[in-house]
């Protein structure tokens, strides 16, 4: 019965480990957003010259996008299923890109369960052999090279964006929340 | 007046920020954020995440599906735009890469792109004139 047949086409619902949140859109709002055009300077992490600056203009949480430019160094991870099987899928261990060309990535701003401030950042990246990767991308290791990176960064001013444990995934993830409750 | 494009002036207004849960649909899921946050029109300010599968459309037509768990949305741009019978729609282009770091790019089909742990994303609210 149906139409799909055994080529996988059809999407899938996968379970989790933890319960099934009815909940499936957390999200918060705010009035307005401040947009910064901010260049990381070279010799800097994406960590560093996202963090400070944007903590000296009282910008916690934000989010950016990062436009294209070259890295000295630069680690990514993919995500492949746990092979602990406590959650569906893990960061593999870093893979080292090394000279490479950013070509575009998105990151969050926001903090950590311990509360530091935490960049969740994945980008399309060309390697220092040539191959176009993506993945998840070591913000505090990635160093900008000669020439600046310029990134646009709409800030998050009304709310927060704290990473918390999902009971549901069973790994830590971001989540808008106000005070210290979630949505 | 210019024939070479549309213009539309306007301002931007409210911003969102979500997460999405997995098994979600992607464009459908932006859709509801939409609904949620009460935005007629916006546009992607940042997104990234993860999905179970992927499944990309080309301009003639075809569709890629690329297997996962889990596939990284790598790049996103797009719009999300009140259409005149009240419904709304997001059309959204992007890169994903797959478990060995390989890319791929194209329109994100409605339907076609379930959320496999989180989706974090940013809209702003476009406010035509």
């Amino acid at each position: 019965m149906g139409s799909y047949k055994e080529n996988e086409t059809r999407p899938r619902t996968l379970a989790h480990p933890g319960r099934y949140n009815p909940v499936r859109i957390q999200q918060m709002t705010s009035r307005a957003g401040r947009h910064i055009r901010l260049s990381l300077l070279p010799g800097v992490s994406i960590y560093d010259g996202l963090v400070l600056p944007l903590a000296d203009l009282g910008i916690q949480y934000a989010s950016t996008t990062i436009l294209g430019g070259i890295f000295s160094e630069l680690e990514y991870c993919v995500a492949p299923p746990d092979p602990k099987g406590g959650a569906l899928i893990a960061y593999s261990a870093p893979l080292k890109a090394g000279l490479s060309q950013f070509i575009f990535g998105n990151a969050t701003l926001g903090t950590s369960i311990k509360g530091k401030p935490m960049v969740h950042c994945h980008a399309v990246i060309r390697t220092e052999s040539g191959q176009v990767k993506g993945g998840h991308i070591l913000t505090e290791t990635a160093i900008v090279t000669q020439q600046p990176i310029t990134v646009l960064v709409t800030s998050i001013d009304e709310f927060s964006i704290r990473q918390a444990f999902d009971l549901e995934t069973n790994i830590p993830l971001f989540q808008p929340m106000r005070g210290n409750e979630d949505v | 007046m210019s024939r070479e494009s549309r213009v539309e002036s306007g301002k931007m207004g409210r911003i969102s920020y979500a997460r999405i849960l997995p098994n979600e649909d992607l464009v459908q899921a932006v859709e509801k954020l939409c609904l949620v946050a009460e935005f007629k029109n916006a546009f992607v300010r940042g997104a990234l995440g993860s999905l179970v599968d992927a499944s990309m459309e080309h301009r003639d037509g075809q569709i890629t599906h690329i297997k996962g768990p889990a596939i990284e949305i790598v790049s996103i741009a797009g719009e999300v735009r009140t259409l005149s019978d009240g419904s709304v729609k997001a059309d959204l282009t992007g890169v994903v890469s797959d478990t060995e770091g390989n890319t791929f790019g194209g329109y994100f089909v409605a339907g076609g792109n379930p959320i496999c742990m989180t989706l974090e994303i940013t809209l702003e609210e476009w406010l035509p004139q």
